[in-house]
């Protein structure tokens, strides 16, 4: 019997066995979201005009991402064990949990899952950052809006009361500081990652020691933890069939950043966000749904890429960004709009390999030094360096560096990355305070002005050289 | 009390002379960002000047910052920024070093923008946010450090007899603070609130022998003749930063009628219920002192303990109600402040008033409204 649902699941690449298979869970998912048949109309105008829905991968990565909604809202009461982590994190200790566990636990990122289904599809975040206001992260202090959605879905039941969280505090303070405000509201444990970002300006891409030996084993005893509370036991070997499993997955988002940039750019950044995303959040629907989703989406991209098909005229200047929205394309769409071709972003350069002759001595380590490398986690400058580094190798007219105004990590470099940026590289770089997991203050048109102009000023440039 | 107050008073108006003259003789001089994490002993021992930068509440320095970062940071960082940029702050730019125990982002914030934007050499100093082994030995891997880099800019080796005697110094100036502040748990307190964070305050910037001669003249005055304060309400003052110049709020609290008795702050408030051991291994005693034993700031993760602290402290000290004062954006003391009431007032019967600042004038009229109806309620 078809339902008022079907025909958005239907673009977002559903089956109507599938459907019919899932109706159940669908309709129990939906109902917890707060959708309904009013909101139907409105989603389906913004899956068609704001997602590029014609692409069949687009589709299987918007399916993607509801089954994995699906599976968070579901998940105690489909009889699983729950694990959070934060956004950002140390890739690898999910995963590495989530394949040694098997089926009976789901591991995500429920806030990220939020953003980019409730959020970035049904455009519903509103209930969940009201309910967070009310409920220890009010409005107004410039507090994560990632944790307050995190808490407005444990305030209103979407998402479940966890088993464990696994609170990552070597980035910012919020994010685990937010988790202790749920701990003590809910009562679930928490184990905290530590670590301290203590270097020099300047120092990347050297550190010292010690700090990889001190996150190291702060990551070690997340393991200990796993196996001590959960009674899973995370070893080198978990890592490796982890990553087995996430290689064909990795290495098409690697050929989907590559074909990024492509002149005329051939995809809009809303569709790479959703696809880059899709592995921070997941560790289930990812692995299982990503790679074949990816796969097609590469093959049509390359397709377009041969074609001399873009979204935007060839030549537009192309701009280095950060991330795009989590939940708003239209912001995504606005740049975009303005003639800028949002062709890189902070992960299209991959860091530079491992010091071979560096001892480490555990599988915490060795994730703390991968991190390390990759420069965010590293330090301000680390970070700036890494952004530097990409737009200069990628030759790009432009960066964005639009900041999280309310992640002090990020809004540490509001002015410091255009500063370091242009002088190291001579690149014109707009810094732009933003909000990439909702929009009520920072939507398009509050940036559209600060964006046109620098459109402008790079088009201008351009056409001069 | 007001003729010892006076003369710290006079002490500090001419201390920036005094340190400029010991510079002209050779001597270093060592900033550090005054949360607490900082062994002042270590720059004492390599024979420098230790200032804690503890100025604040000047909305001119919050905003001479906005050139240089964006508004979502604490208010006290930030006016460290626009004192370390501008000049402002005097002592500034006398400093040989800025060490700056990196407990959180704002604090980071200070340490890239003036690193990126001044001359000023910088030393970040880890802090880890949890009470673990690896912890400790993390916080004492940057103690190690610290004092390598003490020697080296004062190119004195810190010798054991040296720091030794440093400790022993600086246990003095902490016992004798101790000892002032639990002179409060009596009814009424023998000095106001006011007189007790200036003489704390103080003790970042004075000469530590003057200092310790100045408090053992406190603690005899205080013994021979008590203050006759009022019996008033008494309140506990709790939040993230209590700066020198940040008088608005002590200043309130005493005038709508309360007695502040006891303050517990992350900066600005040097913290002294803990002294350090003298031992075989100083450097270590010296990390458990500041990192073990010290009662963490909210940026610890959980922070539970700094909660049942404040208990205590609310128990111990016969408070009537406690002022919870956080800076603008410290996302940790926000967020503290929306459970700890609760668990307050089931365990100790105690309300609690929260109050932000962002060092900004305007904030003082509705701020005294608040202060006076909560200080009524009280007193009911």
């Amino acid at each position: 019997m078809p339902e008022y649902y079907d025909r958005i699941f239907g673009i977002c690449g559903f089956q109507d066995t599938e459907i019919e298979r899932e109706r159940s869970r669908i309709e129990r998912a939906l109902d917890k979201i707060g959708v309904g048949p009013e909101d139907i109309p409105r989603v389906e105008q913004r899956l068609r005009e704001q997602h590029e829905v014609e692409l069949e991968g687009v589709r299987k990565i918007l399916r993607a991402w509801i089954l994995e909604l699906l599976d968070l809202v579901l998940a105690k009461e489909e009889g699983k064990t729950v694990i959070y982590y934060g956004y950002p994190s140390i890739q690898g200790p999910g995963m590495a949990i989530s394949s040694e566990s098997g089926e009976n636990v789901y591991v995500g990122c429920p806030d990220v899952v939020l953003c980019h289904t409730v959020g970035l599809i049904f455009d519903k975040l509103a209930p969940f950052l009201e309910a967070a206001e009310t409920n220890g992260l009010p409005p107004g202090h410039g507090l994560c809006s990632l944790q307050q959605i995190r808490n407005g879905g444990l305030a209103l039941g979407v998402v479940p009361v966890p088993d464990l969280v696994i609170a990552s505090s070597y980035y910012c303070d919020m994010g685990s500081k937010a988790d202790e405000l749920l701990h003590e509201i809910y009562g679930h444990p928490a184990v905290y990652i530590d670590g301290s970002m203590d270097s020099r300006w300047g120092e990347f891409p050297r550190y010292d020691l010690e700090r990889i030996r001190f996150l190291g084993g702060q990551l070690d005893k997340l393991f200990a933890n796993v196996e001590k509370i959960l009674g899973i036991e995370v070893t080198r070997r978990s890592m490796k069939k982890a990553m087995a499993t996430s290689r064909v997955l990795y290495s098409a988002l690697g050929q989907l950043t590559s074909l990024m940039t492509a002149d005329p750019m051939p995809i809009s950044g809303v569709v790479s966000g959703i696809a880059m995303n899709l592995a921070a959040a997941s560790t289930g629907r990812s692995m299982s749904e990503g790679p074949d989703a990816l796969s097609t989406l590469c093959k049509e991209v390359e397709g377009r890429v041969k074609s001399g098909y873009g979204i935007l005229e060839k030549g537009a200047p192309r701009v280095l960004n950060f991330a795009h929205s989590f939940s708003d394309p239209g912001i995504t769409h606005m740049i975009e709009k303005a003639g800028l071709a949002l062709a890189a972003s902070f992960v299209t350069v991959p860091p530079g390999k491992r010091d071979k002759s560096l001892k480490l001595y555990s599988l915490g380590e060795e994730l703390a030094e991968s991190a390390m490398r990759g420069g965010a986690y590293h330090s301000t400058y680390g970070f700036a360096k890494r952004f530097a580094e990409a737009a200069r190798s990628l030759s790009m007219d432009g960066v964005i560096w639009g900041y999280q105004y309310n992640c002090r990590p990020m809004a540490l470099g509001s002015h410091l990355f255009k500063q370091f940026i242009e002088e190291e590289t001579g690149i014109p770089t707009l810094s732009l305070e933003m909000d990439y997991y909702e929009s009520r203050t920072y939507g398009a048109e509050a940036l559209r002005t600060k964006v046109e102009t620098f459109a402008e000023m790079l088009r201008a440039r351009k056409a001069k050289a | 009390m007001k003729e010892l107050t006076e003369k710290l008073l006079s002490h500090l108006a001419t201390r920036e002379h005094e340190i400029i003259q010991a510079r002209r003789e050779g001597r270093k001089v060592v900033g550090y960002i005054p949360g607490g994490y900082l062994p002042e002993e270590i720059v004492i021992a390599a024979g420098a000047i230790p200032i804690g930068l503890v100025r604040g509440g000047d909305h001119s320095a919050v905003e001479l910052s906005s050139s240089y970062i964006c508004r979502w940071f604490d208010s006290f960082c930030r006016a460290q920024i626009g004192y370390g940029i501008s000049g402002l702050d005097p002592y500034y730019k006398l400093l040989d070093l800025l060490a700056i125990p990196i407990t959180d982002n704002h604090t980071r914030a200070i340490s890239d923008v003036l690193d990126y934007n001044t001359d000023i050499e910088i030393f970040p100093f880890g802090v880890p946010h949890m009470k673990e082994e690896s912890a400790f030995r993390y916080y004492l891997h940057g103690v190690n450090k610290f004092k390598e880099k003490a020697e080296e800019i004062t190119g004195t080796r810190i010798s054991y007899s040296k720091l030794r005697e440093a400790i022993l110094l600086c246990n003095k100036e902490r016992e004798l603070i101790k000892k002032i502040s639990m002179l409060r748990t009596s009814d009424p307190p023998p000095l106001s609130g006011k007189d007790f964070v200036a003489l704390n305050h103080g003790s970042f910037v004075a000469d530590k022998a003057f200092m310790i001669g100045l408090l053992e003249s406190v603690v005899t005055k205080i013994e021979e003749d008590p203050l006759r304060i009022q019996k008033r309400p008494r309140i506990l003052l709790t939040g993230s930063t209590l700066a020198m110049g940040d008088s608005t709020v002590v200043n309130l609290i005493e005038e709508a009628g309360g007695n502040i008795v006891i303050e517990e702050f992350a900066e600005g408030i040097r913290p002294y219920w803990e002294n350090v051991s003298t031992g075989s291994d100083l450097l270590a005693l010296l990390a458990e002192a500041y990192f073990m034993k010290r009662v963490p700031p909210a940026w610890f993760r959980p922070g539970r303990e700094r909660l049942d602290f404040l208990i205590e402290l609310v128990k111990r000290f016969k408070v009537d109600g406690v002022i919870w004062y956080q800076l603008m954006f410290r996302e940790s003391y926000k967020t503290e402040s929306y459970y700890f009431p609760k668990r307050l007032k089931e365990e100790a019967s105690v309300p609690m008033l929260v109050l932000e600042s962002d060092y900004d004038p305007s904030e003082a009229g509705p701020m005294q409204t608040r202060i006076e109806t909560f200080i009524y309620n009280l007193g009911k």
